[in-house]
């Protein structure tokens, strides 16, 4: 996988006739006693929910696609799928090349566990040697900014200082593909403007960056392409502020300051 | 061009198994996981301190004194061999039964892992099991003290021991992968184990020895997976004897047909797991 090097303007990832469908039990938990209880009542226990409805999607390296769409629009779900978390229920992904999501590299998992920890097991998890993770944690400590933070356990951290690592571990792993949901909103403006940096940089590098954000303002500055998807169903795509604009109006918000500030 | 690119194709998955082939790899190339996972839940648990490793050897020894008195009280004798079989077979059954405690909870705790991170969650209960593998080995050095201040006769013959761990490690492997999956259907599980692992204690020879039993009761044997091990182990490791070769060959078909059910329930449902916890 090392020798494999992104060609700008080649598919990076390619979603075709996408479809995923949740099944989730009604009961909180699904217990065996509430499985007898409710047996040959014919009570159903599932509930199933549509997130991803035939999208068609793709990503050419070099590009940094965002993705809009309000809450529960399945923006996280088709993140999910693009990783191969999640197995769709129909159509088809593919992906060329190697994928990191942000918090991806199971970042906070344990919050008993020191930063460091968490980093090691999380890298691991996604198929890194330790020799890999080893040699790139000064970077990512460097990046978060964390300090000695690093070492204490993540349950003390801050929301703002776990999307610090979590950012910092997807980028520094150098992806070929790198998705991110919606992770920077809660750092501060310092932090904000080296990610978008980084995510710059990145773009330079003929990589491909999928980025799921509520910052509407920050999708119009980093992207160059634009996906809206509503209800699992991908309404529009194009030119960012042709997409965002046609997103703000569905929304009624216009352009308030309060969407252009967040990331 | 990007022919040579790595090309991950994600498709609905038929029901059945994974690629299997596939599947191996991408679990031979994450095994370190296993060992760092288990090595920072025990650290959690302070297993890696002097007072947990302390704690870890006086647990199974309070334990097995106090069946020791509970034997003592019943049936009126006290016979150092016995104590010996007690340990032993005492210490070996926490093995199996710490990798079903601990395999149960092991996938759905990891729930947040399961939902950003692909990989093989098979590598879950298998670090619930080395976990219970690890907290075994120091008291099978307690064992061997024991061993050795009651002067019982050491030999070969105590080698069949390896052989026996190895079976009852398979089986102990098995029940943890297939718990595990069951406990993502049935989160009670957990609270129904222990009734369930008192039972197993009492119905297996671990407070008797199969000798003494009236031969009415061996019927146990043809269900009861441990029979046969803990027959095995308390021979070998306690008498200095050879096993059956029956209880060897018992105990090999209980550990593969386990392994197999629980391994292919697993994978045939771990594509599942990240919509459901
Ligand atoms: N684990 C789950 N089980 C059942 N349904 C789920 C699960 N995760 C998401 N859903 C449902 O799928 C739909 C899409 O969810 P998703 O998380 O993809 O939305 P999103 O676009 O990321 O929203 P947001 O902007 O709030 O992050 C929602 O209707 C949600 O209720
Ligand atoms: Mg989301």
């Amino acid at each position: 996988m090392s020798n494999f090097q992104p060609v700008s303007g080649e598919i990076a990832v390619s979603v075709q006739h996408l479809g995923l469908t949740y099944t989730t039990t009604i009961d909180k938990r699904p217990t065996l006693k509430a499985r007898l209880r409710t047996m040959g009542r014919g009570t159903k226990h599932t509930r199933v929910v549509r997130a991803l409805d035939d999208v068609n999607l793709d990503v050419p390296y070099g590009s940094v696609l965002g993705i809009v769409g309000a809450n529960g629009a399945g923006k996280s779900t088709m993140m999910r799928v693009m990783s191969g978390i999640l197995p769709p229920s129909q159509g088809r992904v593919e992906v060329y090349g190697k994928v990191s999501t942000l918090l991806a590299l199971g970042v906070g998992f344990n919050p008993s566990l020191s930063g460091r920890e968490n980093v090691l097991l999380g890298g691991l998890a996604a198929g890194m040697t330790r020799k890999e993770i080893a040699d790139h944690f000064e970077e990512i400590a460097d990046f978060a900014e964390l300090g000695d933070a690093i070492e204490a356990p993540m349950r003390t951290y801050s929301s703002g200082m776990f999307s610090r690592l979590g950012f910092s571990v997807a980028v520094t792993v150098r992806p070929d593909i790198l998705i991110i949901d919606e992770a920077l909103s809660t750092g501060d403006a310092h932090f904000k403007e080296k990610s978008l940096n980084k995510i710059k940089e990145l773009r330079g590098d003929a990589r491909a960056l999928i980025m799921v954000s509520h910052g509407l303002g920050t999708i119009r500055e980093v992207c160059n392409e634009v996906a809206w998807l509503h209800k699992g169903k991908l309404i529009q795509r194009g030119e960012p502020n042709a997409v965002v604009d046609a997103y703000e109006k569905f929304l009624h918000v216009g352009k308030s300051a309060a969407i252009n500030e967040d990331i | 061009m990007n022919k040579t690119a790595p090309v991950e194709v994600y498709e609905p998955f038929k029901a059945g198994l994974p690629p299997l082939t596939r599947y191996w790899r991408s679990l031979w190339t994450r095994r370190s996981f296993i060992s760092e996972y288990s090595r920072s839940e025990l650290h959690e648990k302070h297993f890696d301190t002097v007072f947990g490793q302390v704690w870890l050897i006086i647990n199974p020894l309070l334990l097995s004194g106090v069946y020791f008195l509970l034997i003592v009280i019943i049936a009126g004798n006290s016979d150092k061999m016995r104590y010996a079989h007690l340990t032993a077979c005492l210490f070996l059954f926490y093995f199996v039964n710490h990798s079903m405690s601990g395999g149960s909870k092991s996938v759905v705790k990891g729930g947040k892992l399961i939902l950003n991170t692909a990989f093989p969650r098979i590598m879950l209960p298998m670090s619930a099991w080395l976990i219970a593998l690890i907290r075994f080995l120091p008291t099978l050095v307690v064992f061997f003290v024991i061993r050795a201040f009651m002067g019982l006769p050491w030999g070969w013959n105590m080698l069949w021991g390896i052989p026996v761990v190895m079976i009852t490690g398979a089986f102990a492997l098995g029940l943890a992968i297939l718990i595990s999956c069951a406990n993502v259907y049935f989160r009670d599980i957990g609270s129904f184990l222990p009734y369930f692992s008192r039972t197993w204690l009492y119905l297996s020879p671990i407070l008797y020895e199969v000798k003494n039993l009236k031969p009415k009761l061996r019927t146990f044997e043809l269900v009861n997976p441990l029979f046969s091990m803990m027959d095995a182990w308390s021979r070998a490791i306690v008498h200095n004897q050879m096993p059956h070769l029956e209880s060897l060959l018992k105990g090999t078909a209980w550990a593969l047909a386990t392994l197999l059910v629980g391994t292919y329930f697993f994978l045939t449902r771990e594509r599942d797991f990240a919509v459901r916890v």
